[in-house]
């Protein structure tokens, strides 16, 4: 049977610059899917405790979903996964634009790259074909360079995947860009390939072909899916203003995070940053969908007039606009245009380096750093010039630059003066720029995410009870829609455990989770309809939801065996478990440690692990997960004081 | 492009789809190119041995493959490009507008950018 999914394998490596071909095995597919699921397992083979992010030893993969390169809704997301520069531990990133399709139509459902290349290489890929180029007059060269050079000499239709001059500098945030626009922005990926000398890979797809198990029932399949995604309620403004498109409203809500999250709502007129706004000011030029999206929620947008005029690129997204806008205290949209237009062409994640110098911001308020220590520059709330200045300084490490570069972590650590309080991070990871004091099943997921604090791994967004469909998940899932209010402990481990296998399996399967954990519409039975249509799996609704609590399960093994004890790492930034947010309705009392432990044990206990939160030798037999207890017998000694896991030993 | 080279060849194919994109992604300029159905088509006109004709229900041009000898004077005639073409059959690839119910169309409610709208022949 002809299936979307062979495992046809790339594996690279660059330091003999050798290339070969290998298949997964038919079982490992079954179990762990694509995208994320099978990337995990690789990369639990690939890289050990002792393994340095930025050394030859790391691994870089590349992954993209089941689905990516079939015509299944929004399916062209692709997985990006290594161990993170920014917490030394497990990263998977997560990205869009056309690369999924490009790789899945030239025949290769993923690449593995090893060692480290002795010069500047990209890797071009034609269907049955591969090899490294030298890359050395693309080092140096921005996103945008770099993509029109090799398009220039591998043909328009080529999808370019590259790195800027962040990830060639190691920035702990430097992300991974495609299609120009589109980031795999977290966890400092971009720094890992460019770690290992690697510029860019370019993907020519023109001429493969990728056939599926049952088209006929697929197409049946698809059709029930798309009509499910029109339909629901977030499509037509999700389309037409794009995530961007609610900045306004959440500020009238009081939940966007402001000045470093010292507030939750900006004052003044701001309602220009807002997304909603941008068509009627003319900023807005063109919608953009990834690869296979029927929503379409990228937005392209310029400046035509002023002294910004000209600056144009890909988006902004939400996080972005929150963490160049109100987070930097900024409500003209142009310089937050500015900055992510920047961000993007030197290729670095919008969220940290908007975290980083909301930091430096909130330092020299308190006067824990000068304007001599911050290059002269007037890094005040609100100075929309001088952030545009301090991006630049990050993407090439220059001055002040070059320590905020390393994170908000380590800049913190090296300053002092009580700035932890205000680095707003977790485990190294600054933290995505959503108001959890108020929402607890976000700030529950994210201590509990393996990459660190954000919302790209359990986004619970039906706890708002914002749409009829959120609404009614909820109900599903704890009996009652009464739960569908974001400030209350009841239930949230059970919203962020379906929250989390179902992203899970959407990053297998390349879907967005826009269509699964926003748009609530496309729900387990259908998934797996559309992938046994597809590649001929058989798997009931409820094996899938195992699968996704497979991948994530290993997951959280991949840290344990880092040596990272869970009740000591499944934590929050200091500013939110400590300080409350008033701004915030009903007071915005902190994530207090007891709080998040409260929930974390009922959240332990569903997913069968211990009160410590390592998971039992019999949910790991369960789940097929069995292979990873000889190498973490360390980590059960080291953090467990359990009866029930001596047998580990 | 995916629903269409599923919805006429069963597999996903880009080559393969009756319709083409010329992407000019920097700027975010999307140009498709597909048949647009004209009302006095080109390629009928041009093409030497009668294999094209207008499907009288859909207004779509149907291809008669036993007829085509892959001379290709369809697709240069097209003022759109909005015949490609199969090299390795020998045919060229025209919408034929799934006879009445375009797989395209339904992949694109969103953005509304192609809509299927009743066919007004000359007569009426």
């Amino acid at each position: 049977m002809q299936t979307s999914y062979p495992g046809r394998w790339l594996i690279v490596d660059l330091s003999s610059e050798t290339i070969h071909r290998e298949y997964i095995p038919p079982k490992t597919l079954e179990q762990f899917l694509g995208g994320r699921g099978i990337g995990a397992k690789l990369l639990w083979n690939l890289v050990s405790a002792d393994t340095d992010p930025l050394g030859e030893d790391n691994a870089f993969i590349i992954a993209p979903g089941v689905l990516s390169g079939t015509s299944a809704p929004c399916s062209g997301r692709t997985t990006l996964l290594a161990k993170s520069p920014a917490t030394g531990h497990y990263l998977k990133s997560n990205i869009g634009g056309q690369l999924g399709i490009a790789l899945k139509l030239a025949g290769v459902d993923g690449i593995v790259f090893t060692g480290k290349a002795k010069r500047p290489v990209y890797l071009a890929i034609t269907p049955d074909q591969w090899q490294l180029n030298p890359a050395d007059d693309l080092w140096g060269q921005g996103v945008r360079t770099t993509t029109n050079l090799l398009k220039k000499r591998h043909g328009a239709d080529a999808e370019v995947v590259c790195i800027g001059p962040a990830g060639e500098r190691l920035v702990q945030f430097a992300a991974v860009m495609t299609s120009y626009y589109n980031a795999a922005a977290r966890g400092g990926i971009g720094a890992v390939m460019g770690s290992k000398n690697l510029k860019a890979l370019v993907i020519d797809p023109r001429f493969g072909k990728l056939e599926i198990a049952d088209p006929d029932g697929f197409t049946r399949a698809v059709k029930k899916a798309r009509d499910l995604l029109y339909s629901d309620s977030i499509a037509q403004d999700l389309h037409k203003f794009g995530t961007a498109r609610d900045v306004d409203l959440l500020n009238e809500l009081r939940i966007l995070p402001s000045y470093n999250f010292q507030k939750s709502h900006i004052t003044g007129e701001m309602r220009r940053i807002s997304g909603r706004a941008w068509p009627e000011l003319g900023y807005l030029k063109s919608i953009v969908g990834c690869g296979g999206c029927i929503y379409s929620c990228h937005r392209f947008t310029r400046i035509d007039a002023g002294k910004y005029a000209g600056t144009y690129s890909g988006g902004p997204e939400y996080e972005t606009v929150a963490s160049f806008g109100s987070g930097c205290g900024i409500l003209d949209p142009e310089p937050v245009f500015v900055a992510n237009a920047l961000c993007n062409d030197l290729g670095l994640d919008t969220i940290s380096t908007g975290g980083v110098i909301q930091w430096a911001m909130e330092s020299i308020q308190r006067g824990a750093l000068t304007r001599e220590d911050v290059d002269g520059l007037d890094l005040s709330f609100g100075n929309g010039d001088a952030v545009i200045e301090m991006v630049k300084k990050i993407g090439y490490r220059e001055g002040f630059g070059d320590l905020l570069a390393d994170g908000v972590a380590r800049a913190a650590e090296q300053i002092g003066r009580d700035s932890e309080k205000w680095a707003v991070h977790a485990r190294g990871l600054e933290q995505s720029r959503v108001e959890i004091r108020g929402a607890y099943a976000y700030a529950l997921a994210f201590a509990v995410n393996p990459r660190g604090p954000d919302h790209l791994h359990s986004e619970c967004l039906a706890e708002f009870g914002g749409t009829k469909e959120g609404i009614a998940l909820i109900k599903r899932l704890t009996g009652d829609e009464k739960y569908a209010i974001p400030n209350t402990e009841d239930k949230r481990a059970e919203i962020v455990r379906w929250h989390e296998d179902i992203y899970a399996v959407s990053d297998a399967l390349g879907l967005c989770a826009f269509t699964t954990t926003a748009a609530y519409s496309l729900q387990e039975e259908l998934i797996a309809e559309l992938l046994k249509t597809a590649t001929g799996i058989t798997l009931t609704g409820s094996s899938l939801m195992q699968t996704g609590k497979r991948i994530l399960t290993l997951e959280r093994c991949f840290n344990l065996r880092d040596g990272l004890c869970p009740e000591k790492e499944d934590k929050l930034p200091w500013r939110i478990m400590h300080e409350s947010q008033p701004d915030l309705p009903g007071g915005g009392e902190p994530i207090t440690p007891e709080r998040l432990k409260r929930m974390l044990s009922e959240y332990y206990r569903l997913h069968g692990w211990d009160n410590q939160g390592m998971p039992k030798k019999a949910t790991l037999d369960a789940l097929d997960l069995a292979f990873t207890l000889p190498q973490l017998s360390a980590a059960y000694s080291k953090c467990s004081n359990s009866k029930e896991n001596t047998d580990y030993n | 492009m995916l629903a269409c080279s599923l919805a006429k060849e069963g597999a996903f194919s880009l080559p393969l789809s009756r319709i083409r994109i010329i992407r000019h992604e920097e700027i975010a300029e999307f140009t498709p190119k597909v048949c647009v159905q004209c009302s006095d088509a080109s390629c009928i006109t041009a093409c030497p041995v009668g294999a094209l004709s207008r499907n009288a229900d859909t207004g779509a041009i149907n291809l008669d493959r036993d007829a085509c000898m892959g001379c290709r004077q369809c697709v240069t005639a097209c003022p759109y490009g909005g015949v490609q073409f199969d090299p390795i059959r020998n045919i060229p690839l025209i919408c034929d507008l799934c006879g009445g119910a375009p797989a395209c169309v339904e992949a694109c409610q969103l953005p509304q950018a192609i809509r299927y709208v009743q066919y007004a022949s000359k007569e009426a």
